[in-house]
């Protein structure tokens, strides 16, 4: 498809236009921090934002989810719960594309989870690319992530008068085709499109001592690195930094039962390596007792294990884990830590 | 468990306490009506008069606050075969507890009591679970009532009562509030015990850890945090001890004021 241009007048409508069909959700203003929301009112949407407290992963692995309701009488039966709400995410940054491209593949590569491949397939993204960086924090220009050719069913960015949209799949150019009111771009619309990318890069700064893909190796070295003691010390096993990462998937699973013991729910809902719970297992053991060996863990995960299995590095570079942390522990300073320092 | 014999007698009992957390059973009597399907209530001095001897779970409200007090309990535990710590004063002493890290426990009983002073028997605050043996406890101040019904249900399944272990931070990131602590605001979410849906940040306040604090909190850390947020010794200290001043090594200390 030729690249489109929307005026930024079009915005409300097309998203007035797809909310007749769809769940939309959007960044919304929360106090002084963003949150991604359905939209109720297209006014509420600001594209303008920085970051969101938690990632648009929520829209595919919702904080708690319902995977089945049973009976318990003589024959107990159990029925899944599937059913879907054909969504689009309006707005997401590149950094969370890339989030949702990596659980894409861990929610089906080994396993189908039917209950998130369901979900994803009514969810349509339209993201938005950022000119500068969303804070100090960010580090997509390190991780890649900072822009986006792939991952999206709709891209924009922000031009002085309009957006251009690029359409990355034909659900994509579908939905404009229906729900928007686009032109080809102008000569001079793509002119202005190239410069504004080509402005936007020296604005990004590196915050990695070192490219992102030596870190499966780095890390490698570094099992018995004293960083990860001195993390444990600081850090309040408070769980926030899994909670609001892009990447991080893990769940645990529960059954409800009623008072009478005739009906009940399976809901997953989000877990987290970092609680001290996590890793007990029954007999009393615990694999990660210390918090040394859970802070250990996450960054294993994010910048080596992930990549052995997914081919992909864990991180995106979208900086929350380090926004949240009370602590003040970055990822960014440790692995600059351990880069420095080694042999 | 739907046929009337076969409800599990249940009975409270409440000690120095506010009787907040009593009041919220009642209303949870009223939103959860199958409770009754399940549980016969044989003692409850706040919602009715006859008195029951035989119940099997006994749910202890409040602190024990009086020498005198010990033995209604020792009785209570012979009696139930699961005692279950209603509440932040039953579960950690509570604010009844301040008491104890005052300089004299005789001085703050005449600040109290004024001249009667002597009339009044009292000692340092302890946690119900510092007197008798406790099965289970259902933390907080005042209890969640949805949390009562599922601490019951669970207890009656014989699963674990399914209290929270991790931090409030864990459901306050879920809700998506703007974190206190970032912008300079105490709060003890890190470190204090989560069931709560992380009600006062979700409302603006800071987390003053009525629920009891996670099991190995990284105290250290956590003063820090909050030195950072400007606050002073003082100040972080009141924190750590509004609901959470019971300590068992200060009883012996306590004791030796009066
Ligand atoms: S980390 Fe980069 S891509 Fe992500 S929001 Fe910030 S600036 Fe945008
Ligand atoms: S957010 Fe910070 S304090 Fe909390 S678990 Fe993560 S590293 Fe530790
Ligand atoms: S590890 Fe931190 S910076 Fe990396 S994707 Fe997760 S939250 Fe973002
Ligand atoms: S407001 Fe309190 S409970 Fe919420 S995330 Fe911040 S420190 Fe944790
Ligand atoms: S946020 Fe803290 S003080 Fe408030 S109810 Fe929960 S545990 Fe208690």
């Amino acid at each position: 498809m030729k690249l489109q241009v929307l005026d930024k007048a079009e915005i409300s409508p097309l998203v007035e236009a797809l909310m007749e069909d769809y769940r939309v959700v959007a960044p919304h203003a929360k106090g002084s921090k963003f949150t991604f929301e359905t939209v109720t009112d297209p006014a509420d949407l600001r594209l303008d934002y920085d970051t969101t407290i938690l990632p648009p992963k929520k829209v595919l692995q919702p904080t708690k989810d319902r995977l089945a309701t049973f009976t318990m009488g003589e024959i107990p039966q159990i029925e899944d719960v599937l059913e879907v709400t054909p969504t689009v995410v309006f707005g997401t940054h590149t950094c969370d594309l890339k989030g949702i491209q990596l659980l894409d593949e861990v929610f089906s590569r080994d396993f189908d989870d039917t209950k998130y491949t369901a979900q994803r397939k009514e969810t349509f993204l339209i993201s938005i690319e950022c000119l500068s960086p969303c804070d100090e924090n960010a580090f997509c220009k390190d991780m890649g992530t900072m822009t986006a050719n792939e991952g999206f069913d709709l891209h924009l960015t922000e031009l002085d008068d309009v957006y251009v949209v690029d359409a990355g799949t034909e659900a994509g150019e579908e939905l404009l085709a229906k729900y928007g009111s686009a032109r080809e771009a102008t000569e001079a619309e793509k002119q202005e499109l190239n410069q504004k990318l080509g402005a936007k890069w020296p604005k990004f700064n590196y915050k990695l001592n070192f490219e992102a893909a030596k870190l499966p190796a780095m890390l490698e070295a570094s099992f018995n690195h004293p960083i990860w003691d001195d993390m444990g010390e600081r850090c309040l096993a408070c769980g926030s930094c899994t909670t609001v990462c892009p990447t991080c998937y893990c769940f645990n699973v529960a059954d409800e039962v009623d008072m009478l013991l005739t009906q009940g729910t399976r809901e997953r809902y989000w877990d987290s390596c970092q609680l001290e719970e996590f890793a007990a297992v029954a007999g009393g053991e615990n694999f990660r007792e210390g918090r040394a060996a859970r802070q250990r863990h996450r960054l294993m995960r994010k910048g080596k294990y992930i990549y052995e299995k997914f081919d992909e590095l864990g991180c995106v570079g979208c900086g929350r884990c380090v926004r949240t942390c009370v602590a003040k522990i970055s990822i960014v300073e440790s692995f600059n830590t351990i880069y420095n320092g080694r042999k | 468990m739907t046929k009337e014999n076969t409800k599990v007698k249940v009975a409270f009992f409440d000690f120095a306490s506010c009787e907040g957390c009593q009041l919220t059973i009642v209303d949870a009597l009223q939103t959860h009506l199958s409770l009754l399907d399940v549980v016969e209530i044989v003692q409850f001095r706040e919602a009715m008069t006859e008195k029951g001897e035989d119940y099997l779970i006994a749910f202890v409200e409040g602190s024990c606050n009086r020498k005198s007090d010990e033995e209604r309990l020792f009785k209570i535990r012979e009696q139930a075969a699961l005692v279950v710590a209603l509440g932040a004063c039953a579960h950690t002493g509570g604010v009844n507890a301040l008491k104890n890290i005052q300089p004299s426990l005789q001085e703050t009983r005449e600040y109290v009591y004024g001249d009667k002073a002597d009339w009044y028997e009292v000692y340092p605050t302890r946690p119900i679970s510092a007197v008798i043996d406790v099965d289970a406890f259902i933390p907080g101040c005042p209890i969640d009532r949805g949390e009562f019904v599922k601490v019951v249900k669970n207890v009656l399944l014989g699963k674990r009562p399914g209290i929270p272990d991790y931090p409030v931070c864990v459901e306050c990131k879920l809700k998506e509030n703007v974190c206190l602590l970032l912008e300079g605001k105490p709060c003890l979410g890190p470190i204090s015990r989560a069931g709560c849906g992380a009600i006062c940040p979700t409302y603006g306040d800071g987390c003053e850890g009525c629920r009891g604090i996670i099991p190995h909190p990284n105290e250290n850390a956590m003063k820090d945090v909050l030195d950072e947020a400007g606050l002073t010794l003082n100040e972080i200290m009141a924190r750590f001890t509004m609901y959470n001043a019971y300590q068992e090594d200060q009883i012996e200390t306590a004791e030796k004021t009066i």
